[in-house]
């Protein structure tokens, strides 16, 4: 794993990569892909960063930015996409410490095509504003956050998508569910589409709720405690962040820390 | 040798949102016993199965529920499953991202003191599914996520299988499923109470699963009580000859009946409004 700790710029490689955040100064970090690159980004620490990735024509790019900082962190983040280029940006948010995101995806030319997901097990303050705009025709962008929302838990996701006039047949889609177990938690989600163009799709899709009472009573008449269902179901709403990346090692070890750090939080 | 495990229910009175479905049932079932429950729609069969296993919607306001001499109504409902009891339920969950194999794994662990090794486990899995002919997929299907009705019913039967209680409720296990599937969960039953002598409760409306799971005592439930027992032949009489002549016998009701004019009289008046609002409307 390559370590991050002074400002960079990164000129990702083909293929998979890894790089590890741990830094408590102020960070600037820029990647550059220009091929199928997979990149998987641990942050072990980090204060605030500020974080710029460029898609080249015809790029393939996915990076997995997976937080388990103790301390509050705070993220700024420019995402570009250039002519027929692809990006996958995903968030993997665990940890038991704020988070405070923005972040602005910018689909430039032709054909761009972004993704910016996340999924969080939030027993902290996470507060994310996600920005994805369509600068060009044919461009497609979709917003996805799923959330577990524990008891000292508060959630805000603001989710933009944007097209702009003459961005024909382009698309923005956006998901986002926050799921929690108790009473009394708090999430806050402001879906918006901002469409100044008349040729396109656009779709949006919110649910914040409880656990469901009938789900649970089915999964308790199997035997399992209410500690395990939470367990089961925060893991299966959680777990599919981890299938950004193609890499069955990482995925294995994300399950394994995933369910671990689900399993010490749910049971608090 | 093991023990006898009896299942006693007293003087059980049960109501839905202030409603009272049950009105005082008595009810003995003892080990390696089929107990059929019978009786028109809405007179408490499912109300019954579903207090014996605790589902919360329904409050049992008077009674004792006892188990192998523990105190059911005092267990949360995931006691009372590892204490051997199970419900082949008559709407089965739909649970995404959970899948069948980490469900039904989690549910066999806690039911021993060593977790079960995944080379079992997988084992018992693949002959159960094989057992009901289910998909191969199974296992890696999230939990009757997108199941078909059938589909839902034998996975029920194959938790019940893996999980192997001691006394297993089926609320119309057999509604959805077709002839060829209604006997392989006939056979799965059997095997099982062979196997391990597993006492069970049914509610079903079709002779033809009754003939095959052989239940040797008939209850009938007519608005919350236990109006008539009897038999395998009491079982055959209703299915030939319906339910009248126990009204008749007995000078009884079913809770059903009323409430059913009640809804018809709704219905005619809602649609009389909206006759007159199209005619209006012309």
């Amino acid at each position: 794993m390559t370590p991050l700790r002074l400002n960079t710029d990164v000129l990702l490689k083909e293929g998979y990569s890894e790089y590890d955040i741990d830094s408590d100064r102020d960070l600037e970090l820029t990647f550059r892909g220009s091929g199928k690159c997979d990149v998987f980004v641990r942050i072990t620490r980090a204060d605030h960063i500020r974080i710029r990735t460029f898609t080249s024509e015809n790029a393939e790019v996915s990076i997995l930015f997976w937080n388990v900082s103790e301390t509050p962190c705070e993220f700024d983040e420019s995402h570009d996409v250039a002519e027929n280029g692809k990006l996958t940006i995903a968030y993997g948010e665990c940890n038991a410490a704020a988070t405070k995101r923005r972040t602005y995806t910018s689909l430039r030319g032709r054909y761009a095509s972004a993704l910016v997901s996340s999924a969080s097990l939030v027993s902290d303050r996470k507060n994310y504003s996600m920005n994805v705009v369509n600068f060009a025709p044919h461009t497609s962008g979709e917003i996805r956050n799923y959330a577990v929302v524990l008891k000292t838990g508060v959630l805000t996701i603001d989710a933009i998508g944007r097209i702009v006039k003459g961005a024909k047949r382009a698309e923005s889609h956006q998901t986002s569910r926050a799921l929690s177990f108790e009473e009394g938690q708090k999430s806050t989600i402001l879906p918006e589409l901002l469409i100044d163009e008349n040729d396109v799709q656009a779709s949006h899709a919110m649910s914040i709720g409880r656990m469901d009472e009938d789900q649970l009573y089915y999964m308790m008449s199997r035997g399992l405690t209410p500690q395990m269902c939470t367990t089961l179901i925060s893991t299966g709403y959680l777990m599919p962040i981890t299938e950004v990346i193609d890499n069955d090692e990482l995925r294995e070890t994300l399950r394994n820390e995933m369910e671990r750090k689900i399993g010490e939080l749910c049971s608090m | 040798m093991t023990k006898v495990k009896t299942l006693e229910i007293r003087n059980l009175h049960v109501s839905v949102e202030d409603k009272e479905i049950l009105k005082g049932i008595d009810l003995t079932v003892n080990e390696n016993e089929v107990h059929a429950l019978m009786g028109p729609n809405g007179n408490g069969k499912s109300t019954l199965l579903a207090a014996i296993m605790g589902n919360p919607k329904y409050t049992v306001t008077e009674g004792t529920i006892t188990y192998d001499g523990k105190d059911v109504l005092s267990m949360p409902v995931n006691e009372r499953s590892v204490a051997g009891l199970f419900l082949a339920m008559q709407y089965p969950q739909e649970i995404p991202g959970v899948t069948n194999s980490d469900f039904l794994r989690a549910a066999m662990n806690v039911r021993s003191e060593q977790p079960v090794s995944l080379f079992r486990f997988i084992k018992a899995m693949e002959s159960t599914i094989n057992e009901l002919q289910m998909k191969e997929d199974l296992a890696h299907r999230f939990l009757n996520e997108g199941f078909s009705g059938g589909e839902k019913k034998r996975n029920e039967i194959v938790q019940m299988k893996m999980l192997k209680p001691s006394l297993s409720m089926l609320d119309e296990i057999d509604s959805g499923l077709d002839v060829d599937a209604i006997r392989l969960v006939g056979d799965a039953i059997n095997a099982l109470r062979e196997e391990t002598g597993m006492s069970v409760i049914v509610v079903s409306h079709y002779e033809r699963f009754l003939e095959l799971i052989k239940p040797q005592f008939t209850h009938v439930l007519i608005d919350g009580r236990i109006a008539m027992s009897g038999g395998p032949e009491l079982a055959e009489k209703i299915d030939s000859e319906g339910y009248d002549w126990i009204y008749k016998e007995l000078d009884i009701r079913p809770a059903a009946q009323a409430e059913s004019q009640q809804r018809r009289v709704t219905s005619i008046g809602t649609c009389a409004v909206r006759e007159t609002v199209k005619a209006a409307g012309k």
